[in-house]
C-alpha cells in the first residue's frame, strides 16, 4: 500500500463524512459549510487522480461561485425563518431509519462485490489533465458542445432573472 | 491509485444525496443534495478517466459544472419566488401541481 493509497482512503472517509454532514445539518448554514468542505475533498482527490485543471475549476467554479450563490439565498431566507419560525422543516423518522438500513445494506452488497475488483495502476499517457491538453479537446474534438453550453447557460440566466422578478399584483 | 475505492466512495455520495432529497423538507439542503449527486458523478467521470486514460472523463466533468452552474440559478430563483409568494419553509407544503 503506497502513501497515494492511504490519502485516498482517508480522503474518501472524509469525503463521505461531510457528505453525511451536509444531509444531516440542522440548519442550511451549517449544511453548506459541509458542502464546502466535502468540495474541497472532492478537489484534492482528483488532484491524485491526476486531474489538475478539474481540480482548480471545480474550486473556482463551486465553491467560488454556486456556493457564494447559495449564501446569498440564504442571507435572504435568514429573515423569513426569523419572521416565521419554521426553521426545521420536519422530516419522518420511521422514513430515516428506513433509508439508513437500507444504504447500509447497499454499501455492504456493493462492498462485498467490488473487492474482488483488480486495483491497477496504469501508467498515465504524456499531459494527462493538464490545461493544455484539456484545452485541446474542449476547442477541437468538443467544440459544439462547448459552443451550446454557453447557449445553455445563457437561457438559464435569463431565466433566473425572469424568473425571480418581482410581481405587481 | 485505488480503482474500486473511487467507485465505491462515488457511490456513497451519490446515495447519500438520494437519501437527503427523500427525507430532507428544506429546499436549501434538498438543492444542497443535488449538488452532492452531481459531485459524486464527477468523481466517477474522473476515475473512469484515470482507469482508462482517456481525457473525454474530464471534458465531461466541465459540462457537467457548468450545467450545475445554470441549474444552481435558476433553482435558487425558483425557491426565492416559491418563498416570496407562500411564506412556507416547508417544500411538502408545495403541493400545487398535484391537481
Amino acid at each position: 500500500m503506497t502513501g497515494i493509497d492511504i490519502a485516498q482512503w482517508i480522503l474518501g472517509f472524509l469525503l463521505v463524512a461531510s457528505s453525511f454532514g451536509v444531509i444531516i445539518a440542522n440548519k442550511p448554514v451549517y449544511a453548506s459549510l459541509s458542502f464546502l468542505s466535502s468540495l474541497l475533498i472532492l478537489a484534492a482527490l482528483f488532484l491524485l487522480l491526476s486531474a489538475q485543471f478539474v481540480a482548480i475549476m471545480q474550486i473556482l467554479v463551486y465553491a467560488g461561485a454556486i456556493l457564494v450563490l447559495f449564501m446569498f439565498v440564504i442571507i435572504l431566507f435568514q429573515d423569513a425563518y426569523l419572521q416565521i419560525g419554521k426553521f426545521k422543516a420536519r422530516s419522518n423518522r420511521w422514513l430515516l431509519t428506513i433509508a439508513g438500513i437500507s444504504w447500509v445494506l447497499l454499501l455492504a452488497g456493493v462492498g462485498a462485490v467490488i473487492t474482488q475488483y483488480p486495483v491497477s495502476a496504469n501508467p498515465l499517457p504524456e499531459g494527462f489533465g493538464t490545461v493544455q491538453s484539456l484545452g485541446q479537446a474542449l476547442y477541437i474534438d468538443f467544440f459544439f458542445p462547448f459552443e451550446a453550453v454557453i447557449v445553455i447557460f445563457l437561457i438559464a440566466i435569463v431565466g433566473a432573472l425572469y424568473i425571480g422578478r418581482k410581481v405587481h399584483s | 491509485m485505488n480503482y474500486p475505492l473511487m467507485l465505491y466512495i462515488s457511490l456513497a455520495m451519490f446515495t447519500m444525496g438520494v437519501i437527503g432529497i427523500l427525507t430532507r423538507r428544506n429546499p436549501l439542503i434538498f438543492f444542497l443534495a443535488i449538488e452532492l449527486m452531481l459531485n459524486a458523478a464527477n468523481l466517477l467521470f474522473v476515475s473512469f478517466a484515470r482507469q482508462w486514460e482517456n481525457q473525454i472523463g474530464l471534458v465531461w466533468v466541465f459540462f457537467v459544472v457548468v450545467v450545475a452552474a445554470a441549474e444552481a440559478a435558476v433553482g435558487l430563483a425558483i425557491i426565492i419566488n416559491l418563498f416570496r409568494s407562500k411564506q412556507i419553509v416547508d417544500i411538502d407544503q408545495y403541493n400545487d401541481l398535484q391537481g
